[in-house]
C-alpha cells in the first residue's frame, strides 16, 4: 500500500515539478533564441539606417589610369593589378549572390572616387559592394559573371564610365520611427480618454443600471481578438480619417485610434484602481475645505493617483510595442525609410512579420528587433512592478 | 527527483533525435510533391501555356489533390530545397545552388538557350503605366515617364541582364536619354514612385527602382508585388486608385485583351525571361518533357518511380 | 464675496460672484464631459460588432459586382477555402477553418492546461518563497512578451525541429508548417494566463480544506491532487475559458507557422492548417472586391465562434458547479 502511494505521489510530484520547470525553460528558450540569432546585427548603426537599399554611381577622379600594383601575398582573391583592388564573390543577407571588395590598397585610385551625382568624393573601402562596372568600350561588368571575370575586366578595358556601389540597407529606422509616432498618437488620444472615463466610474457615477451597463461593456472589449479591431479600424477609422481630410487610407493616425479602443479597457481599469487606493479622508477633507467635487478630484485625487497612472501609461506602451495584428491592417506592411503619419508604415512588431512573411524569411533581422522590443519590455515590466511596489507602500500608509 | 531526471533526458533524446540529419539517397517510392504559383502569378501563366494546360492557370480544381500552391518565386525555391521530394517552376533569374535546375524538352535553361530560342518554355517580362492624365501631378507623371526611359536605356538593360534576363532593349546610355528628362535633376525625394505586380519581376523592378532613384533626384520608391494580374490592376484597373496603387506595374505573361484595352503607349516588353523546372538537389532528374509535366500536376503520377525511367 | 457653505451647491445663486458661478460651469461641463468619455468607451465595443457585421454580411447579401452572392450555409460548411478561379468564383469556404480553430484551440489547452495547472500547484504550494517568487516574475514575463516574438521563435526554432523530428520518422512536412507547431507556439503563449489565474485560484482554496486531508493521514501530494485542485475547479475552468479565448482569436504567431492549407479540415499532427484568423491574414494583396470583403464575414464568424465557446464553456463551468467553495 505504501509503496504504491509512494510511486503514485512520485510521479504526480514529478509532473508537477517537470511543468514548472517546462514553464521556466520556455522563458529560457525564447530569450535564447532571440539574442543568439538577432545579436549578430544588433549595432548602433541598424538604428539609424534606411531599409531600402541605396545605389552610389561612381565616376574616377582621373580616368584612364596606368598605375601598377602588386598583389599582397595574404590575398588569393581575384586581384586587379591595375586598380589594387581585390575581389570576392560572397552572399548578401537576402542570400543573393553580391561582389564585394576583400582588399584595397592604400594608393588605389578606387580610394579617391566621386560621385557622380553630386560631386562629392567617394572612398571604396573593404566590404563595399560593387554592383557594375560600365565600360565605353566593352559591355558592362556584372555581377552575374563574377569577382574574377570583374577583375579581368578591370585590367584589360581602361575606359571605365562610372562603378556602381550598392549600401545595402536593413536598417530599422524608419519602424523605429513609425513606432515612436504611434506610441504618441496613441497615447494622446487613449489617456484623455481612459483617465476621464476611469474618473467618471470611480468618483462620479452612481451604482445604476446604466454604469453597471457601461463597465460591462468596456469589460466586453477585453474578450475580442485583436485581429477583429484591425477589421474595425479599415471600416470605421480609415473612412473618418478620409472624411477628416486628415489621411486617405492606411495611416498611423488610424493606427493610433486602433491602438487607442484597444488600450481602452486595460486602462479604464488600472486608473480605476488606482483611483479607488486613494483613501476617503482625502476626498472628505478637500470637500471640507470647501472644494466641488470636481476640483477635489482633479486636484486632490488624481495626483495621488500618480503611481497607478503611470503604471498604466508603461503597460499600454508595452501593448503597443508589442501588437502585430491589428495594425497590419490599418497600417500596412511596406517598410519605410521616411515616416509620415498621414501615410502607412512599419512598427517593429509589424516590421518582424513582414520580414517572416517574404520569402526567404529574414530571421536574422527578425530576432534582432525581437531583442529590441524584448529588452523595451523587460525594462517597462521591471519599471512597473517597482511602480506598483511603490504605489502599494503608500497605499497602506 | 529520479522521475525528474529520467523525464529531462527523455525529453533531451528526443530533441537530439530531432535535430539529427537525415538520412541521404533519393527514395524512389515517395510521393511527388509538385508545387505551383497560385493564380494571379504570370509565371504560373506561363507555365501551364508552355506544357499545354492552360485551362490550369486559373483554376485550382483541375490540378492534382497533392498540389500546393505557394506565393512566389522564392517560396516554391525554398520549398523545393527543403522537401526532397518536390518539384516547381521558377523564373531562370531565381535559380541558385540552392536547387537543381531541370532540362525542358532536352534543352538546357541557359541564356543563350533563350535568346537563340531554343528553349521553349519562355514568355516575356512586360510593363505597364499608368494613363497619362491620372497621375496626381505633373512632376509624378514626369518621373514615371523618366522611369520608363531609364529601364529601357543601357543601365536598365544591364540590371535586367545581371537579374538573369534577356533584355529587349537597349536605347543607350541614360546620361544622354536623361536630358529629356530634366525632372531628374531636381531633388525628388519627397515623390514617390510605386511599383507592383508580377512577383518574377520584383528582383528587377527592385534594382531598377533602386538605380533609378540614385539617377533621379533620390526619389522614394515602394515595392509591392503581388502577382501579374495585380500589374494592371493597380495601374489601370480596378485598384488604380486604392490604398495599394501602382505607378508601373509589372507582368510576367503577354498582357491580356483586357488589360491592353487603353492603348499600346502605356505598355510594352522589357525582357524575356525562362521558367525553369527545379527539383531538390538530391533528385536524380535530369529531363522532363511537356506532356509528363501535365500529366503530373493534374495528380496523375503519383510516386517518383514513375516518372524516373 | 458671497457666502461658502460647507457643502457647495451647484445650482447657481444669485448670491454668487462670478468666480463661483464659473467654478460651478467648469464643474458641470467637466462632469458631462468625463460622463460621455464613459460612454463612449462604453460604445466601442458595439461600433465593432455593428461595423463588423455589415462589412461582413455584404458578400453573403450583394451581388459581389457579378459574382452572385456567398451563400452563407456554404460559407460557414464548405471544406475548400475557395473553389473555382480567383476573381470569378464566390465559392468561399470556411467550414473547415471553423473545424481548424476549435480543434487548434483544444488540442492546445489539452497541452497547456495541465502545464499550467501544475506549475501553478508548484508555485503555489510546493516552491520555497523564494522561488516561487523568481517563478512568478517568469510567469509574467512569459506573459508580457507580444505573440509576434512567440511566432518568430516558433518558425526559426519550432519548425525546423518538427521537420527533422518528422522526417527521421518518415513523414514528410511543409517545412515543418504544421498543426502540432501552432499547437505548440499557442500553448507556450497560453501557459501564463491559465499559471496565473490557477494560482490565485489554487490559493484561494479554504485552508482548512488542506488540514483536514492532512489531519486525517493524506500525503501532501494526495491533498495536492485530490482535495486541492479539485477545489480550486471553478477558477481553474476560468483560467481555462481565458486561454481558450486568447488561442481563439491568435492570428500573426499562428500564421508564421501553421502553413496556409486551402482545404481542409487538417486533423493529422503533421499537416499544413489553417485557420480563421490566419486566413484573415493571407492574401493581403487585395483591397477592394470580394477577397477582401469576405475577411470580414471571417471577422463574423470568429466572433460567434469565441462566443458560442464561451457560453458553452460558462454553461459546463456551472454545471460541474464549486463543490468546495471557499
Amino acid at each position: 500500500m505504501h509503496s504504491k502511494r509512494k510511486v503514485i505521489d512520485g510521479t504526480l510530484k514529478g509532473m508537477t515539478i517537470g511543468a514548472a520547470l517546462t514553464t521556466a525553460s520556455a522563458l529560457f528558450i525564447v530569450f535564447y533564441f532571440v539574442f543568439t540569432t538577432g545579436f549578430s546585427l544588433l549595432s548602433f548603426d541598424l538604428l539609424v539606417t534606411d531599409y531600402n537599399s541605396v545605389q552610389y554611381n561612381a565616376v574616377l577622379e582621373t580616368p584612364n589610369q596606368t598605375m601598377e600594383f602588386e598583389k599582397p601575398e595574404v590575398i588569393d582573391s581575384p586581384f586587379s593589378y591595375k586598380y589594387g583592388i581585390a575581389l570576392e564573390d560572397s552572399r548578401n543577407k537576402d542570400g543573393e549572390s553580391i561582389i564585394s571588395i576583400a582588399y584595397v590598397d592604400d594608393n588605389s585610385p578606387l580610394k579617391t572616387l566621386l560621385d557622380k551625382e553630386s560631386g562629392e568624393p567617394i572612398e571604396a573601402t573593404k566590404n563595399n559592394v560593387i554592383t557594375r562596372i560600365s565600360y565605353e568600350a566593352s559591355p558592362t561588368s556584372l555581377t552575374r559573371e563574377g569577382a574574377a571575370s570583374m577583375a579581368e575586366r578591370l585590367d584589360s578595358d581602361t575606359t571605365i564610365r562610372e562603378i556602381i556601389f550598392i549600401e545595402p540597407g536593413g536598417g530599422i529606422r524608419g519602424s523605429i520611427i513609425a513606432t515612436l509616432y504611434l506610441i504618441g498618437l496613441t497615447l494622446v488620444m487613449a489617456l484623455p480618454l481612459g483617465i476621464f472615463s476611469a474618473i467618471y466610474l470611480n468618483e462620479f457615477a452612481k451604482d445604476t443600471r446604466l454604469t453597471r451597463t457601461i463597465r460591462s461593456f468596456i469589460d466586453t472589449l477585453t474578450g475580442i481578438p485583436s485581429i477583429v479591431y484591425g477589421l474595425m479600424a479599415v471600416s470605421v477609422f480609415i473612412p473618418i480619417t478620409a472624411r477628416m481630410n486628415v489621411a486617405d487610407g492606411l495611416s498611423i493616425y488610424a493606427g493610433a485610434m486602433t491602438m487607442a479602443v484597444i488600450l481602452l479597457p486595460i486602462l479604464i481599469r488600472t486608473t480605476e484602481e488606482s483611483l479607488a487606493a486613494v483613501p476617503n479622508e482625502y476626498r472628505e477633507a478637500s470637500l471640507a475645505l470647501g472644494a466641488n467635487d470636481v476640483q477635489t478630484t482633479f486636484k486632490v485625487v488624481l495626483p495621488n493617483a500618480l503611481a497607478g497612472l503611470l503604471t498604466a501609461t508603461f503597460l499600454s506602451i508595452g501593448r503597443i510595442i508589442g501588437e502585430s495584428a491589428a495594425l497590419i491592417f490599418v497600417m500596412g506592411t511596406a517598410v519605410k525609410d521616411s515616416v509620415d503619419p498621414a501615410n502607412g508604415a512599419t512598427t517593429l512588431a509589424v516590421h518582424i512579420w513582414t520580414l517572416m512573411s517574404t520569402e526567404p524569411a529574414n530571421v536574422e533581422l527578425a530576432s534582432t528587433i525581437a531583442v529590441i522590443i524584448l529588452t523595451i519590455v523587460l525594462i517597462l515590466n521591471t519599471t512597473v512592478k517597482l511602480l506598483a511596489k511603490k504605489f502599494d507602500k503608500i497605499g497602506n500608509r | 527527483m529520479k522521475k525528474v531526471f529520467l523525464a529531462l533526458t527523455f525529453v533531451l533524446a528526443l530533441s537530439l533525435y530531432g535535430c539529427s540529419e537525415p538520412e541521404t539517397g533519393f527514395d524512389t517510392e515517395a510521393d511527388i510533391n509538385p508545387y505551383t504559383r497560385d493564380t494571379s502569378s504570370g509565371t504560373r501563366d506561363g507555365f501551364m501555356s508552355g506544357i499545354g494546360f492552360s485551362d490550369a492557370a486559373t483554376d485550382n480544381s483541375l490540378l492534382g489533390e497533392n498540389v500546393t500552391v505557394s506565393a512566389g518565386n522564392d517560396e516554391v525555391l525554398q520549398s523545393v530545397n527543403t522537401d526532397r521530394f518536390g518539384i516547381g517552376y521558377i523564373s531562370l533569374y531565381s535559380v541558385n545552388d540552392d536547387i537543381k535546375p531541370v532540362k525542358f524538352e532536352g534543352v538546357d535553361p541557359e541564356i543563350e538557350n533563350v535568346v537563340d530560342e531554343s528553349y521553349a518554355l519562355t514568355r516575356p517580362f512586360n510593363y505597364i503605366t499608368r494613363l497619362e492624365d491620372d497621375y496626381a501631378n505633373d512632376t509624378e507623371k514626369q518621373i514615371a515617364e523618366a522611369f520608363v526611359a531609364f529601364m529601357l536605356s543601357s543601365e536598365g538593360a544591364d540590371i535586367i541582364n545581371d537579374n538573369g534576363a534577356v533584355a529587349v532593349s537597349n536605347n543607350g546610355y541614360w546620361d544622354d536619354i536623361s536630358a529629356d528628362h530634366p525632372v531628374c535633376d531636381q531633388d525628388n525625394s519627397g515623390e514617390t514612385i510605386n511599383f507592383g505586380g508580377s512577383n518574377s519581376v520584383e528582383g528587377i523592378a527592385k534594382d531598377l527602382a533602386t538605380a533609378f532613384s540614385s539617377r533621379c533626384g533620390d526619389v522614394q520608391t515602394v515595392n509591392n508585388h503581388t502577382g501579374s494580374s495585380d500589374g494592371f490592376k493597380r495601374t489601370q484597373g480596378d485598384e488604380k486608385d486604392g490604398t495599394n496603387m501602382a505607378h508601373v506595374g509589372f507582368a510576367s505573361r503577354p498582357f491580356k485583351e483586357d488589360e491592353k484595352v487603353n492603348g499600346e503607349a502605356y505598355y510594352g516588353t522589357l525582357a524575356q525571361d525562362a521558367i525553369v523546372i527545379v527539383v531538390n538537389n538530391e533528385n536524380p532528374l535530369d529531363d522532363i518533357d511537356a506532356d509528363t509535366l501535365k500529366k503530373l500536376y493534374q495528380g496523375e503520377y503519383s510516386t517518383w518511380a514513375d516518372i524516373l525511367d | 464675496m458671497g457666502r461658502h457653505s460647507g457643502l457647495s451647491l451647484n445650482k447657481p445663486s444669485n448670491t454668487d460672484t462670478n468666480h463661483q458661478r464659473f467654478q460651478k460651469l467648469i464643474n458641470t461641463v467637466v462632469k458631462r464631459l468625463v460622463f460621455l468619455s464613459a460612454l463612449l468607451s462604453a460604445s466601442f465595443i458595439i461600433i465593432v460588432v455593428v461595423f463588423v457585421a455589415l462589412a461582413g454580411i455584404e458578400p453573403f447579401i450583394s451581388d459581389n459586382e457579378g459574382l452572385g452572392s456567398v451563400s452563407f450555409f456554404g460559407f460557414i460548411t464548405r471544406t475548400i477555402w475557395l473553389d473555382g478561379p480567383t476573381f470569378s468564383s464566390n465559392m468561399y469556404g470556411a467550414g473547415y477553418l471553423i473545424i481548424n480553430t476549435l480543434y487548434i484551440a483544444f488540442l492546445t489547452l489539452a497541452l497547456s492546461l495541465p502545464l499550467g495547472v501544475l506549475t501553478a500547484l508548484f508555485i503555489a504550494k510546493i516552491a520555497s518563497r523564494k522561488t516561487a517568487t523568481v517563478l512568478r516574475s517568469i510567469v509574467e514575463l512569459l506573459a508580457a512578451i507580444p505573440s509576434i516574438v512567440y511566432g518568430l521563435v516558433g518558425a526559426g526554432l519550432i519548425l525546423p525541429i518538427i521537420y527533422n523530428v518528422a522526417l527521421s520518422f518518415g513523414i514528410q512536412t511543409n517545412g515543418g508548417n504544421s498543426t502540432l507547431a501552432a499547437v505548440i507556439v499557442l500553448t507556450f503563449m497560453s501557459i501564463p494566463t491559465l499559471t496565473t489565474v490557477s494560482e490565485v485560484a489554487i490559493r484561494n482554496v479554504n485552508p482548512s480544506l488542506e488540514e483536514a486531508s492532512l489531519a486525517l493521514g493524506a500525503s501532501k501530494t494526495q491533498t495536492h491532487f485530490s482535495v486541492l485542485l479539485p477545489a480550486a475547479k471553478s477558477g481553474i475552468f476560468s483560467a481555462a475559458i481565458l486561454a481558450i479565448g486568447r488561442a481563439l482569436g491568435e492570428a500573426t504567431a499562428i500564421s508564421l507557422v501553421a502553413g496556409n492549407a486551402l482545404s481542409g479540415p487538417t486533423f493529422s499532427l503533421f499537416n499544413r492548417t489553417a485557420t480563421l484568423t490566419t486566413a484573415m491574414l493571407q492574401g493581403m494583396k487585395e483591397t477592394t472586391g470580394l477577397d477582401y470583403d469576405i475577411r470580414f464575414s471571417l471577422g463574423i464568424v470568429l466572433i460567434v465562434v469565441i462566443l458560442i465557446t464561451n457560453f458553452a464553456l460558462n454553461t459546463l463551468k456551472k454545471k460541474v458547479g464549486n463543490v468546495h467553495a471557499q
